[in-house]
């Protein structure tokens, strides 16, 4: 299937007072026609920003796109104009955010906001946008519609103003949506509700979704493939079975551990990862995990591990898995 | 609630209600009703979505708020919260960690005074044995004694919530409200904490009561688990029992929702999503409070509300389609 999103090499700074903060170090990677692609990873690992780049939403400067590629349906991104990128947003890529009232304009109908969004891309009469903008939220499940269309943002409850954002962001049926937290300020239930209505959204417009998250429910419940990134790398990358039942990078393998589930025995002590993540100001010279691994080795610190691939979609970076590594035939395959 | 296992109950809470009046002829009832005992030495995990009334019970039981009516005894005396004296001595024993560890502390304050603010009130130890116990408290919550004299902003959030733990451990408390503790942490950091707080309870012989909505860390971390539902207590059982047994309707669907970083048995699990949202706890209809989103809601449900009754031993449920067991 033909990629919607190429992103190579993508090195992203923000400069401030204190000095170059490097948010993105090298990230390369593709999302395909109608996939979902997961990207998780702690607070402050960069995920967000790989995501506002897509659209360059981050404000430049401070936020500078050092070197790379991004390539979005044949697109040039990091050479497009503002004027270029305000036609692109909408109607080839469009996201939704974590907390659903701060994006919503709390003085203007949520109806009368959509048409905004259509009109902006569409040419269509009010008449018809406003018909238009009711079907999407019929689309997102909201009751009742056409009344719901004429209330104010502050009317809506958390789990509705979300299922809003996502008729905007549908609004003009993109190639490519970028879903960042999108359930985190959502109770269980209606996370579930939100869950499903994407998983209902992909299947209909065949939108490509990325999903920036830091829970693996969610991940393991909506994603095709996942890409775990770590203080600014993807450092592991594959099918979500991949991820879930072959992890291969320390970091992955950690964080996997540390999820109690519902089957956890009670006096099993949770693994944790000691330490916090490095400083982006000064980012470390060879792996950016080994400071908190368990297996970290002298090489570790000086070199940063190659990326080594195991079948076609499975990649990941850490020196123990180089070929030559003792115990890496045992383990791997 | 009958005290069957001889287990010794530390906080009592009986028939408490917190209602808030939001504005004329308009009363928000956050908790309405709620019995329970604490056991000492226990984890009682206090589960629910927001608006629930999970951390107005807690605050309630911390005597932050005073409830509206209702009683809270500690170790089977009465504490009356509005008595300054009573409160007083309360404080001493009873102690919170609050949910965000970014504006639950003094930023114009250093950290060892944070700590040491609680003991200086109670006048515990003269000034350097204070000192002493500020770098014993960061040591035990795995911070070292540098970090006494900076401030609350050098920190990062898990090592934040570490200084809310030794502040409320640095007067000896033996009885712990956590509300929600980590859920503004990330992932790795998050078993950092639970596993500090296992670690000091079984050191410490402390007794928690856990608020979160996290219900796979509610499991790990909990002997016991009580569902909230608008202001009510639905379900309460020992935490294996809730999750095998699990017998009201809502909990039922609280459990089917949580999503497992599994993708097998996440496509596996039948789809049972609730539909709709928690419906507003202003001035609530009678009958049962869940009857609105309930698949198998019938007439009785929506007149007469469902008192808690114990179903199967230890094992307490707030539902007229649940028939006793035994």
């Amino acid at each position: 299937m033909a990629d919607v999103l190429k992103i190579e090499d993508l090195h992203v700074s923000f400069d401030t007072y204190a000095g170059e903060v490097h948010a993105v170090r090298g990230v390369s990677l593709h999302v395909e026609e109608g996939e979902v692609l997961a990207i998780v990873g702690e607070s402050g690992c960069g995920k967000s920003v790989t995501a506002q780049t897509i659209m360059k939403l981050n404000p430049m400067p401070p936020a500078r796109i050092k070197q790379g590629k991004i390539d979005l349906c044949g697109k040039d991104i990091v050479a497009a104009s503002e004027k270029e990128m305000q036609d692109i947003r909408g109607r080839l890529v469009s996201m939704i955010f974590q907390d659903p009232m701060t994006c919503l304009n709390p003085t203007m109908k949520v109806g009368k906001q959509l048409t905004e969004a259509i009109r902006e891309h569409r040419k269509l009469s009010t008449d018809e946008a406003k018909k238009e903008a009711v079907r999407l939220l019929e689309m997102v499940q909201i009751p009742n519609a056409p009344e719901r269309a004429e209330q104010y943002p502050h009317e809506y409850s958390g789990g509705m103003r979300q299922r809003a954002m996502i008729a905007m962001a549908m609004s003009c049926e993109p190639k490519l949506l970028i879903a960042d937290e999108p359930t985190t300020a959502l109770d269980v239930t209606i996370q579930a509700q939100i869950m499903q209505l994407m998983a209902k959204v992909r299947e209909e417009t065949g939108t490509a979704i990325i999903l920036i998250t830091h829970d693996l429910g969610v991940v393991a419940n909506l994603a095709d493939r996942v890409a775990v990134m770590y203080a600014g790398k993807i450092v592991e990358t594959g099918t979500a079975e991949d991820i879930f039942y072959r992890p291969k990078h320390p970091y992955t393998q950690a964080l996997l551990r540390s999820l109690p589930t519902v089957d956890t025995d009670r006096s099993e002590k949770l693994v944790s990862i000691a330490g916090t993540p490095p400083d982006l100001f000064s980012p470390p010279a060879g792996c950016e995990f080994a400071s908190r691994c368990e297996h970290c080795m002298k090489v570790c610190k000086k070199h940063v591990p190659p990326t080594y691939s195991f079948g076609e979609l499975h990649k990941a970076a850490c020196w123990r898995l180089h070929p030559d590594f003792p115990g890496q035939q045992k383990e791997g395959k | 609630m009958a005290d069957t296992n001889n287990r010794q109950a530390l906080v009592s809470l009986e028939g408490i209600c917190k209602y808030f009046n939001v504005g004329p002829g308009k009363t928000l009832k956050a908790v309405d009703g709620i019995t329970m005992n604490i056991y000492k030495g226990e984890t009682l995990g206090v589960v629910g979505e927001s608006g629930c009334g999970k951390s107005t019970l807690g605050r309630v039981v911390m005597g932050i708020y005073h409830p509206t009516k209702g009683k809270i005894s500690y170790s089977g005396k009465e504490v009356d919260l509005k008595k300054t004296k009573d409160r007083f001595e309360y404080s001493k024993k009873a102690q919170i960690v609050f949910q965000d560890p970014y504006a639950s502390l003094n930023p114009r304050m250093t950290v060892g005074d944070i700590i040491a603010e609680g003991m200086e009130i109670h006048n515990m130890y003269d000034k350097a044995k204070r000192q002493q116990r500020v770098y014993e408290l960061l040591e035990t919550v795995g911070l070292n004694k540098e970090h006494a004299n900076r401030f609350p902003h050098e920190f990062s959030g898990g090592q934040r919530q570490r200084i809310g733990i030794a502040r409320a451990l640095a007067i000896e408390p033996e009885f712990l409200v956590c509300d929600e503790p980590i859920s503004a942490l990330d992932v790795s950091i998050q078993s950092q904490v639970i596993n500090l707080l296992k670690e000091l309870q079984e050191r410490l012989g402390l007794t928690y009561m856990f608020i979160a909505h996290d219900l796979n860390i509610v499991k790990y971390i909990s002997d016991r688990i009580a569902v909230m539902y608008l202001g009510n207590l639905v379900e309460m059982a020992d935490s294996d029992e809730l999750y095998t047994h699990t017998l009201h309707p809502y909990s039922q669907a609280l459990l089917a929702s949580v999503p497992i970083p599994d993708p097998d048995r996440e496509a596996q699990k039948k789809a049972r999503v609730l539909s709709g949202d928690v419906p507003s706890p202003i001035n609530p209809k009678p009958g049962c409070k869940f009857a609105g989103r309930c698949p198998h809601a019938t007439d009785r449900c929506r007149a007469e509300t469902p008192a808690l009754r114990e179903v199967r031993p230890h094992h307490f449920v707030a539902c007229h389609l649940v028939e006793k067991e035994g």
